[in-house]
């Protein structure tokens, strides 16, 4: 769920690119220097950042009759980790801002936070937490994963209510009105991305491929 | 092909420096957020759109590349057009004015931004962010997810219509079932293809750097200027407004 290019005030969307940044900062320091030791790497994030553009354009069935497209999350977080998820999702972003124009250059770090580093670390926390109160790996995958884009769901719609708190019940108001409208589509498309991410995973698995990503 | 890429490839501004194109775009973008919408705003998005059209952007593509931000726009409008009090949801007491401001601000700064993707091919921007100081690790990283998307795209594309063809895309499990499948045949392909390309690379002495040639577009004095004054012009219609 991305934020428009100009769509936030000048302020909302330097406040976002300064909280964005220490993430992004880290994950491309630590990616810099993986590439250092192993620079042969390169064209093995290129692939999956490729991929993670690509997975972005996957048309998912949403309410009757819509579409719409995963966000990947869930997925990125549980297959390289959220860390990694924070460096190749900021440029997959601000690939999607350039080739696309969905999302933006203002709003890239509005859009950083909430699809690069609260989603993946959501999904990561519940994938976690699942695995520690003994639910199975599907489960536990579904739920990472759906909570993930959910979490990137509430965190936009958070993000445009303090940008436009409602003029007569304040932040709670807006967020309630943002997230509203976006609930019609977002909710099933959460659902949906849990049961495709465990679809993938479950592929992924049986070729052995997750444990070759994360190494 | 992705319309922005094959745009910026044909474009008549392509050899143009990239500082005059990211002045132009970036400058009217700033316009977009910090004038009043109307007239600034409305000023932006008609130059920007009237600059794309002499770049070589025709009015089917400019409209087509305007078309899907436009509709998330719109969806963001309608909530800011809107009140929630003791009442219920109504119309806002503005009428919606505020809402509509923020939606043509918003339109304004995605033409910039479009003018200066419609213009400037990818491959252009990243070079421009390396000499800005983005390490060359990162930049090359970054230029080989840009080469990817297009092989791993037509790849999908290929699977895709493969499954529909099989009635892969009938009703909604099918849907969600053939997209998990297709995402999880596309990663190890792309993971098989980088492996393959960092073997060539290594068989001819990859040293951790993808050296390619640029060519060198120096910057014209008179095109900053008209860029400046055209921001400038835009800056005081909207303030003196």
């Amino acid at each position: 769920m991305h934020i428009m290019e100009g769509f936030l005030p000048a302020g909302h969307a330097l406040a976002w690119t300064a909280i964005s940044a220490p993430f992004v900062v880290t994950g491309a320091v630590r990616l810099k220097r993986i590439l250092v030791e192993r620079p042969e790497l390169r064209l093995t994030f290129g692939a999956a950042g490729a991929f993670a553009f690509v997975l972005s354009a996957l048309k998912l069935p949403s309410v009757t009759g819509s579409c719409s497209h995963p966000t990947g999350t869930g997925l990125g977080a549980l297959a390289v980790g959220p860390a990694a998820t924070t460096i190749i999702g900021t440029v997959v972003l601000l690939f999607q801002a350039l080739l696309l124009a969905h999302g933006g250059l203002t709003t890239l770090g509005a859009n950083v936070f909430s699809m690069a580093v609260a989603g993946p670390w959501i999904a990561w926390g519940v994938w976690k937490a699942a695995g520690k109160v003994g639910l199975g790996p599907s489960v536990a995958v579904f739920l990472a994963a759906m909570l993930g884009d959910l979490g990137t769901y509430v965190v936009t719609s958070a993000q445009l209510a303090l940008a436009f708190p409602d003029a007569a019940s304040g932040f709670a108001g807006a967020f309630a009105k943002f997230a509203g409208i976006f609930a019609v589509t977002q909710i099933p498309l959460a659902v949906a991305e849990g049961l495709l991410t465990v679809v993938v995973m479950n592929a992924l698995n049986q070729r052995a491929l997750v444990a070759e990503v994360r190494a | 092909m992705i319309r922005t890429d094959r745009l910026a490839a044909a474009s008549r501004w392509k050899d143009k420096s990239l500082s005059e194109k990211a002045v132009t775009a970036l400058g009217l973008m700033g316009l977009a957020l910090a004038l009043p919408p109307f007239p600034g705003a409305l000023a932006v998005l008609v130059a920007a759109s009237l600059l794309a059209w002499r770049s070589g952007v025709g009015p089917a593509d400019w409209l087509a590349l305007l078309a899907p931000p436009a509709a998330f726009i719109a969806t963001g409008t309608v909530a800011l057009a809107v009140e929630i009090d003791a009442a219920g949801l109504h119309l806002a007491a503005d009428g919606g004015r505020a809402g509509l401001a923020v939606a043509l601000r918003a339109l304004a700064a995605v033409a910039a931004l479009l003018l200066l993707a419609a213009t400037t091919p990818t491959p252009a921007l990243i070079g421009g962010l390396r000499r800005l100081g983005l390490a060359p690790e990162l930049a090359e990283v970054a230029l080989a997810i840009y080469r990817f998307i297009f092989i791993l795209q037509d790849t999908a594309q290929t699977m895709h219509a493969v499954q529909a063809a099989r009635l892969g895309t009938v009703g909604w499990r099918r849907r969600i079932r053939s997209a998990g499948l297709l995402a999880a045949s596309l990663l190890p392909r792309a993971l098989d293809r980088a492996h393959r390309q960092e073997i060539g690379l290594a068989a001819r002495g990859f040293d951790g750097s993808l050296r390619t040639l640029s060519a060198h577009r120096p910057v014209s004095v008179w095109g900053l200027a008209r860029a400046a004054i055209l921001l400038v012009s835009i800056a005081g219609l909207g303030l003196a407004w």
